[in-house]
């Protein structure tokens, strides 16, 4: 802490960012040398890497604080609703009626220290939790994810519209595929010989090449480009180039 | 800006309200959830890999399956998880569930393999194990790969790790014969092929939602996946294998005829634009 | 306590709470909907504590007493200076440390990752006793073809004008095509995980729910 008190005063606009910049590249430094480093011996091992083991775990525990910025996000946003009584506050206040409720009932549950197997009757703390979670909370994330089936049905019927030669091309394939991963698709070209030349117009064998044979090495290219572009970006943060991401605005 | 009033069919279909759409999805599906048409289902070489790489791991070996989900994917990596559990159970592997990321998917997968267990008799701690939620993801894999006990600490129920008996010769990963990484969020792959199956050559398979599985191909043409299982089709595959049909088999009557219905809506919808964009053109000659 | 019975109504109403937004937005849906990161977060606070600060911080802190724990909070509390305009330098300082790491660690990953994607792109493209022409044509022909066309696409330097921008042009256009192929099979595939998302919760209002009291439905599944 005095260390801290010490840097903050002492440092300027300048020195802050040269502190900054010389603390990503020394944890960047840390990992990738011990990879790159000359290793030698069985399990083989450089002088760096006994360290990994301990400061990954230290990073990550570091790392562990950092849930509370949501939450606190969060609390900070619907707080006000209520205090204010915004429309619609009593959304609010659920919100903070459900965190509370799941976080101590999580916790209680996690205290009684229940072991598998565990019974049909269970205490009401458990019972509770478990009406939390799997009656709440999972099935809420779920069917709110489905609703993306409908949209996707309104869309294929009233958006959906081949224009060009180069939409015709994607929805056949898409068909092909479609209809390749399904037992219908398999049933329709059942009467095609599954083995030899012509097994290759059996829908589900023409939906696996596509996948093998054409997909994949478009998935390729595109993934070197990424590929490439990731290693630039990571470079350019490793040596501090990258301004506007965590840097201030007045450097 | 106005609509004009539609002036025949055609138009009249182009503009019909999205509920009636959304009855007809839910009206087929319904239909084959209660009277389903029962279609053979053909395990592809992307799932068998799955099954085979289970089935190789070494005696004294642990799977360690990475439950990398939530309820957002459920309905595929659910029954994904069930089949590979089941495998893993019929071959008399042990494992260990563990979750890097999406924190429900511990106790998603835990409430799977409790239940799976049971069936099988598999003692918690014996046959299986839980690590639970480990925060911190590339961390956590470089730590793990050096100490596996001391990375994970605790386990899903407040045990240390070390203490499990099945956990006595587990070390480091070159205790581990397989890696399954079953999730829905992308970039995991990388970070396990990257940091723990290309540098210590540990088999690794995957099972994925099949919005994500098309990017994953490519890992199968270079070998770095043993095998593969794409969205619920992947499970009812995996289930046939094992011959345990579940959720995964259920879904996929299902699914082939919402397939047919999608295709049907493209179709039926560019008929009806094709057919009026000509009489428009028609009209302004 | 038994909660079977009251996870399933609770399971219900919330989906079908939810589900009522297909008609249109109402109060009910809203109001799960703030039910639902009320949990979420609650839920993100508990696992925290339970499955990584109580085994890997503070059992080690208190009780194996190794006290240099304690910087571990001091270290994490600077993330929350973003919200203070005088230290949050402190917040970047923290962030560039874990950044750093991110890019250490993406070095590290690099080569295992994409090196064997790049050795397999190297396919035969002559027969050989154990692949014949029909397979090297329809397989590895086209996966070298695919492969460059596309990649050709992501040129963007290289001006599609005089006679190498032409060919480049020409390469990248097929390329563009093959892409489209690749997008449907992308696009088919979303509508499968869309739809068995549906199916599945379809599922279980049918089986879990109405099959408990009509066995009749539940018969159906089976």
């Amino acid at each position: 802490m005095l260390l801290l008190y010490a840097l903050h005063r002492l440092l300027g606009p300048r020195g802050r960012r040269w502190l900054i910049a010389l603390v990503t590249f020394v944890a960047g430094l840390f990992y990738g040398l011990e990879y790159f480093y000359p290793a030698k011996g069985n399990p083989s091992a450089n002088f760096l890497t006994k360290w990994i083991e301990p400061v990954s775990i230290m990073l990550a525990v570091i790392g562990f604080f950092l849930v509370g910025l949501g939450v606190y996000s969060l609390c900070h946003v619907h707080g006000r609703n209520v205090a204010k009584r915004r429309p619609g506050w009593h959304n609010s206040l659920a919100f903070f009626v459900s965190m509370i409720a799941m976080l101590v009932f999580a916790l209680w549950e996690h205290y009684l220290h229940l072991r598998e197997p565990t019974p049909a009757v269970v205490p009401w703390p458990k019972g509770v939790y478990e009406v939390l979670f799997n009656g709440l909370f999972a099935p809420l994330q779920a069917a709110t994810f489905s609703l993306l089936a409908f949209y996707i049905a309104s869309a294929a019927y009233r958006a959906f519209r081949i224009r060009s030669a180069e939409a015709a091309l994607m929805m056949g394939a898409a068909f092909i595929v479609m209809l390749g991963q399904v037992p219908v698709g398999m049933w329709l070209t059942s009467g095609i010989p599954a083995s030899g030349p012509a097994a290759f117009f059996r829908l589900e064998k023409l939906g696996e090449w596509v996948m093998n044979w054409l997909n994949t090495p478009a998935q390729r290219g595109i993934t070197f480009g990424i590929a490439v572009g990731a290693l630039a970006m990571s470079l350019r943060v490793w040596l501090s180039l990258e301004r506007g991401t965590f840097f201030s605005e007045q450097a | 800006m106005e609509q004009r009033p539609p002036s025949d069919l055609w138009e009249r279909l182009q503009q019909v309200p999205r509920h009636y759409i959304y009855l007809l999805l839910s009206g087929v599906i319904v239909w084959q959830l209660l009277a389903p048409i029962r279609l053979p289902i053909l395990p592809s070489p992307p799932t068998r890999g799955v099954y085979d790489a289970i089935r190789a791991v070494p005696a004294g070996k642990l799977i360690v399956i990475s439950t990398d989900w939530d309820a957002s994917t459920q309905a595929e990596t659910g029954p994904q998880t069930r089949a590979v559990l089941e495998a893993c159970f019929q071959a008399g592997k042990p494992f260990a569930l563990m979750n890097l990321a999406s924190p429900m998917g511990a106790k998603l997968g835990n409430d799977i393999a409790v239940e799976v267990g049971k069936e099988y008799h598999a003692e918690y701690g014996m046959v299986w194990c839980n690590w639970g939620y480990k925060a911190g993801f590339t961390n956590v894999l470089l730590a793990m790969a050096r100490n596996i006990p001391k990375t994970m600490g605790q386990d899903f129920y407040g045990k240390p790790v070390a203490a499990l008996h099945m956990m006595q010769k587990v070390r480091t990963i070159r205790d581990v014969g397989l890696v399954i990484e079953i999730t829905g969020l992308a970039n995991m792959t990388e970070a396990w092929v990257g940091l723990i199956q290309g540098p210590y050559r540990i088999p690794f398979a995957a099972a994925y939602t099949a919005v994500m599985a098309p990017g994953y191909y490519q890992f199968l043409d270079s070998g770095q996946l043993e095998g593969m299982l794409v969205g619920a089709k992947g499970a009812a595959e995996m289930e046939s294998l094992v011959n345990r049909p579940g959720a995964g088999t259920a879904i996929m009557s299902a699914q082939s005829w919402a397939h047919v219905l999608i295709i049907a809506l493209i179709i039926f919808g560019n008929l009806g634009f094709v057919l009026t964009r000509a009489r428009e053109k028609g009209r302004e000659r | 306590m038994n909660p079977e019975i009251y996870v399933l109504w609770a399971a219900v109403i919330a989906t079908l709470a939810v589900y009522s937004i297909l008609y249109r937005e109402n109060p009910v849906s809203r109001l799960f909907e703030h039910v639902f990161v009320g949990l979420s977060a609650g839920y993100m606070l508990a696992i925290t504590w339970t499955q990584n600060l109580e085994g890997r911080w503070w059992n080690p802190m208190v009780h194996q007493r190794l006290w240099y724990w304690i910087f571990a909070p001091v270290v994490g509390a600077l993330f929350y200076l973003i919200y203070s305009r005088r230290l949050v330098w402190l917040a970047r300082l923290v962030m560039g440390l874990f950044f750093g790491t991110a890019a250490g660690t993406f070095f590290r990953e690099f080569f295992p990752l994409y090196s064997p994607q790049l050795y397999r792109s190297f396919k035969p493209l002559v027969a050989s006793r154990s692949v014949g022409w029909g397979e090297v044509i329809l397989h590895n022909w086209i996966f070298v073809v695919i492969l460059f066309t596309v990649m050709s696409y992501f040129f963007f330097s290289i001006p599609h004008e005089g006679r190498a921008g032409r060919v480049l042009a020409r390469t990248s256009l097929v390329g563009r095509w093959f892409l489209m192929i690749a997008f449907g099979a992308m696009f088919g595939n979303t509508v499968m995980a869309r739809l068995s998302l549906f199916i599945g919760r379809l599922q279980y209002l049918l089986y879990d729910w109405i099959g408990r009291y009509v066995p009749w439905v539940l018969h159906r599944g089976m």
